[in-house]
């Protein structure tokens, strides 16, 4: 470079350059960042090996949410059809009522059943004894083994007006018969103590993990401060397994359309289809049932993008107030 | 390989001995049956002696429906692959996802070379029928002695615009009828019902003229389950003259729902459930709870399939000795005349996808399986195993071994899947009865022969109905319960006749009405 | 932990151990009518809906399921997949969990959002079986295993577990030498054995709930798994296929059958929990973890 370019490039040149340095100097910092990692790097390639073969590799079965698939044809060499099933998905009479009612059964599952495995885990965790504590944590986790299929006949058996306890117990208080299996009331209620009664159990075991992790130190030292029980629960457990509730929230959003299936399907009759119909279910028997892949994988597409997008809000506020978030 | 090949074929030289013995040995039962087993017996071993010489086993892989809890053992396998000179490579495919292993074979190119499917099934893949996937097996049918002997109505029910393309599994066409207490009839003194005010009548008094005697309120007249087809309502509605699922007025095909008579039997039903003479759940009800109640002596009265009468019998005795059962079938509807309503006579269909095979010729050798097991020597040992170790004579029928339950169970059940035709065609034993009651069910299915009401829909192609049926009929299954809980009016019930109409139902009439008009 | 001698604490106490003392036995009745239905009759269990202490007891309902090997057989396969599976799945996962809990990371963010997608869609079970043959585990157990190697839910968790591991403990370990292979399996595992054992339980569970891709993937019955026996025997039972059985002159199995055979097929996974527990005892850990 010669002395008078210099001079006379001042007041360009030095922006251009610094410029280029920040690229270059954030290329170099990348680099050197990703050879200091580079057996983080290592530890990943398994994983991300695993999820491009079996997860992303898959991925172009989605394209026949845009076509009219036929099996004996193949993915690739059935007819395009742009968004007639989405077309044919929101145009049908039931959408919203469809959509309403995914969004309550999952209001019930957010509202409702996720506070109900914290509590319980709290409430385990201030168990002194060592074998009840491990007794009732043993008990309340069996359910989950137990299949939708046994559990909603089960229900049948106790619930029925034909003969069913809880409608002879009521009889017996002077109450009259409550149609619990057939009407449209009963229907939220019955699903969302099926879910807790299942699941609650099975949900604390990640509770109590976390809750294991818990510094003891802090619990003295609060109690020092003349803390009682429940304000320990309070300023120190809860605040501790924060972040896993966070990240557990998060993924339990995305999983905003999952209801499962095969529960709700069986709870489903003539009389409280109006509020219990899911996609899960009507794709059921608007699609699958009737070999319909490419309207289901519609259906499914559509559940994905909801999901999506409660997701990356859900990250974003989380990340708001300061927490880790999911990505 | 060789020596293991002779092995085998000694082995099959051997059983077919064996089994000639075996028979010989109970010919004293049945002189006619006898020397036609004989004679089957002597063609199977010209045959197997010149096969034997030229032809390897040929290797059929088939799927097959298993409906028992566990998948076979090999004994009837080894059997079968003995004495057909066959390998059998059958993938098993528990019955409750059956549909999606099926759909996913055929996704992928990996069906095998024997694909059996249900009606509803098959009425999905008459696009790939169409679409020339299957082999067309008319042509090739009459090379087979007993494969032409399948009943040409039922094979007509089968056909794919007016080809053939699939072998039948046969099925009695209407089991339908009424199974009720007879010890409370008789404490009351009333006689069988014959027309529906009669059998109403007999609701009434099972539920509140204590048929038990007890003293106390505590019995029903009718256990229904949720099941509009197989439960009681599609029976009932049949008594009332509706048409089986679609009936045709002037030329023009159209739902039963339509019909007038589908509303008295769901005034009929209304009626009796407001009244309590049947449970109240009935629409959230399964099959097991509404046996339970009929065994346990809580409800007198069950509509469906007759032959059920012999398992709960079996359990109720257990409880109560005294109970006893008795069937009927004739009810005559307000217009005087008893109908039943008809399944197409079969259960399920076999198809060959050409993708599994080289030629015909192997196709040719199928066919030939097939036409063994349409013998009464193969179709017996497919249903019932062997005598002596599975089953017993009994009179014309056969009897399980009591002690051997549980070989059947293992060796014996699952295979049931792979029965082709029906005893009328192959001849095969029927079950002896050893339950009176079981053996007046079994006649009075073959009485309702006469009487039967068969879906005009059966052979008639509707595009919008595979596309928008299950949803359509959900839409309808709902508002008929709905009607007989009370909660809806026969005006709602209209106007989701008319929602039905206009989301794809008048596409479907129209087609169906179409496709019927070009078959006259 | 010391003790609480104040009166809301003792208060606290006897209300706290009777409620949950009411949830367990609320939550354990259905599962006792289910092995008291599986030790009586069915004509017992058809007069008296809802068993809870038997009547008439009976073993049949055992000894049916037990007089072939089928279900000992289906049980061996199905141990040896949660075993295999687990220690495969924690191997993948651990390792994946750990790379991406590392906030210095690049790229992190991008990786772990890719994986977050994977929940949200998937290809459906098409493209998916012929990824399984082509990469050739048809028929084989692998195939119950490899395609389901890392579930995106407990690698999230996983890795947020580590994430809380204190980086003053990772540093002084780097500071001593260790390169990150050795910060992972020195340091943040043997302190991280509550996520350990929790996400261990996740797979094993799911491992033993593998039904449908038995069934897709596994033409051989003899390689199946206990619940595709369990599903079968409960779906036949139950009548749910759809023509109520009307085609078939097969009798349903029993329901005492059915109990029997849910017990049977659920206790190994059930007993898993308890031998999991000493792992979550407090103060198990090094106490120094972020509060």
């Amino acid at each position: 470079m010669s002395g008078p370019n210099l001079n006379y490039n001042q007041n360009t040149e030095p922006v251009f350059l610094s410029k280029q340095e920040k690229r270059q100097v954030k290329k170099q910092e990348m680099i050197k960042s990703i050879k200091k990692n580079k057996l983080l790097y290592l530890m990943l390639v398994p994983g991300l090996i695993y999820f491009f073969i079996y997860k992303y590799i898959p991925m172009y079965g989605l394209i026949i949410a845009f076509k009219d698939y036929k099996p004996y044809l193949g993915i690739l060499a059935s007819d395009w059809v742009g968004l007639e099933h989405f077309i044919r998905l929101f145009q049908g009479t039931d959408f919203w009522i469809i959509f309403r009612n995914t969004l309550t059964l999952f209001g019930l599952q957010l509202v409702v059943f996720f506070p109900i495995p914290i509590i319980l885990s709290l409430m385990l965790n201030e168990i002194r004894s060592n074998w009840y504590k491990r007794s009732v944590q043993t008990l309340i986790y069996i359910p989950h083994f137990m299949s939708w299929v046994v559990i909603v006949s089960i229900s049948y058996v106790v619930l029925t007006l034909d003969g069913g306890i809880v409608n002879g117990l009521l009889e017996m208080m002077g109450f009259g018969p409550i149609n619990f299996l057939m009407s449209s009331e009963w229907f939220h209620p019955m699903y969302i103590i099926q879910v807790i009664w299942r699941e609650a159990g099975w949900g604390t075991i990640i509770f109590l993990a976390a809750i294991s992790a818990v510094n003891i130190e802090l619990y003295e030292a609060a109690r020092m401060d003349g803390a009682g029980r429940l304000r320990q629960m309070w300023h120190i457990t809860l605040p501790s397994i924060r972040s896993v509730i966070v990240v557990l929230l998060i993924l339990k959003i995305g999983d905003v359309l999952e209801l499962g299936f095969e529960h709700v399907y069986l709870l489903l009759n003539g009389s409280n289809r109006e509020v219990g119909e899911i996609f899960d279910t009507y794709v059921y028997t608007a699609g699958l049932k009737q070999g319909q892949f490419s309207y289901a994988t519609a259906v499914g597409f559509f559940k994905g993008i909801v999901g999506l997008i409660l997701v990356m809000l859900a990250n974003r506020l989380a990340k708001k107030f300061g927490e880790e978030g999911v990505y | 390989m060789k020596r293991i090949k002779l092995s085998k074929r000694l082995a099959v030289v051997g059983t077919v001995t064996l089994s000639s013995m075996i028979l010989a040995a109970c010919g004293g039962n049945n002189e006619g049956n006898t020397e036609a087993n004989a004679n089957a017996d002597a063609s199977n071993n010209s045959e197997v002696s010149t096969e034997e010489l030229d032809d390897e086993p040929v290797t059929i892989e088939m799927m097959a429906n298993l409906h028992t809890p566990e998948t076979p053992g090999d004994f009837l396998k080894d059997k079968l692959e003995e004495k057909y000179n066959v390998e059998l490579d059958i993938q098993w495919v528990p019955d409750g996802n059956y549909e999606e292993r099926l759909n996913t074979a055929f996704a992928t190119d990996t069906l095998p070379m024997v694909v059996p499917m249900g009606f509803d099934m098959f009425n999905q893949f008459k696009d790939p029928i169409r679409a020339d996937q299957f082999w067309e097996i008319e042509p090739y049918l009459e090379e087979f002695e007993n494969l032409s002997k399948l009943n040409p109505e039922i094979l007509d029910n089968t056909r794919v615009d007016g080809k053939l393309y699939s072998l039948y599994q046969g099925r009695p066409l209407s089991r339908q009828g009424v199974i009720y207490r007879k010890d409370w009839a008789d404490n009351l003194g009333i006689e069988e019902p014959t027309t529906t005010e009669e059998f109403m009548e007999m609701a009434r008094a099972f539920t509140e003229d204590d048929p038990n005697g007890s003293g106390s309120d505590d019995t029903i007249g009718l256990t229904d389950r949720s099941d509009l087809v197989y439960g009681a309502f599609k029976t009932m509605s049949s008594w009332f003259g509706t048409p089986n699922n679609w009936g045709v007025v002037d030329g023009e095909v159209k739902p039963e729902f339509m019909f007038d008579e589908y509303i008295e039997t769901m005034d009929f039903v209304k009626e009796m459930h407001s009244n309590g003479y049947m449970n109240q759940d009935f629409p959230v009800t399964s099959k097991d709870d509404q046996q339970a109640m009929f065994k346990n002596g809580g409800a007198g009265i069950y509509v469906g399939s007759m032959g059920d009468v012999l398992s709960i019998h079996t359990d109720a005795t257990e409880l109560n000795p005294d109970a006893e059962y008795g069937v009927f079938n004739y009810v005559e509807g307000p217009d005087g005349e008893y109908n039943v309503w008809a399944i197409p006579g079969f259960g399920s269909v076999v198809l060959f996808p050409k993708s599994a095979y080289e030629d015909e010729n192997e196709l040719r050798k199928v066919l030939a399986f097939y036409d063994k097991l349409m013998t009464p020597e193969g179709a017996n040992l497919l249903v019932w195993g062997e005598e002596g170790r599975h089953y017993e004579m009994e009179g014309e029928g056969v009897n399980w071994i009591e002690d051997n339950l549980n070989e059947v169970d293992n060796d014996i059940r699952p295979f049931l899947s792979l029965e082709i035709g029906e005893p009328a065609t192959s001849g095969r034993y029927e079950m002896a009865s050893t339950y009176d009651v079981k053996a007046e069910a079994d006649k009075l299915t073959i009485e309702n022969e006469e009487y039967l009401v068969h879906d005009p829909t059966i052979t008639l192609d509707s595009e919008s109905h595979i596309t928008y049926g299950d949803r359509l009929d959900q839409m309808m299954n709902d508002a008929t319960h709905q009607y007989m809980l009370g909660q809806i009016d026969l005006d709602e019930f209209n106007a989701t006749v008319e929602e039905w109409k206009s989301e794809g139902g008048e596409a479907i009439m129209a087609e169906f009405t179409e496709s019927y008009q070009a078959q006259q | 932990m010391l003790e609480d001698r104040s009166v809301s604490g003792r208060l606290f106490n006897v209300f706290n151990i009777t409620l949950l003392g009411i949830i367990a036995l609320l939550t354990i009745l259905p599962f006792l009518h289910v092995v008291a239905a599986s030790f009586t009759t069915s004509a017992e269990l058809a007069a008296r809906r809802f068993v809870l202490i038997p009547t008439v007891w009976s073993l049949d309902a055992y000894r049916y399921i037990f007089s072939t090997d089928t279900i000992m057989k289906a049980m061996g396969v199905s141990i040896f997949v949660t075993v295999a599976g687990t220690l495969w799945s924690m191997f993948m996962t651990t390792l994946m969990a750990y790379g991406l809990s590392r906030r210095d990371l690049l790229g992190r963010g991008k990786i772990q959002f890719l994986i977050i997608f994977t929940m949200l869609f998937n290809g459906g079970m098409i493209p998916t079986f012929l990824i399984v043959q082509q990469t050739g585990l048809m028929n084989s157990l692998a195939a119950l295993i490899i395609p389901v190697s890392i579930n995106a839910f407990n690698m999230i968790i996983l890795r947020s577990f580590f994430q809380n591991v204190p980086t003053s403990l990772e540093e002084s370990a780097k500071i001593d030498g260790c390169n990150d292979f050795g910060i992972l399996f020195r340091i943040v595992l043997p302190i991280s054995k509550p996520a350990l054992a929790t996400i261990s339980l996740f797979y094993a569970v799911t491992y033993w709930n593998t039904y449908m891709h038995a069934i897709l993937y596994i033409s051989d019955s003899a390689k199946w798994p206990v619940q595709v026996l369990l599903r079968q025997i409960v779906v036949l039972a139950s009548g749910l296929n759809y023509d109520g059985g009307e085609y078939t002159n097969i009798p349903p199995p029993e329901q005492t059958v059915k109990m029997a055979t849910i017990v049977v097929a659920t206790i190994p996974i059930l007993i898993v929990y308890p031998f999991l527990q000493k792992y979550f005892a407090k103060g198990a850990l090094l106490g120094s973890v972020k509060g």
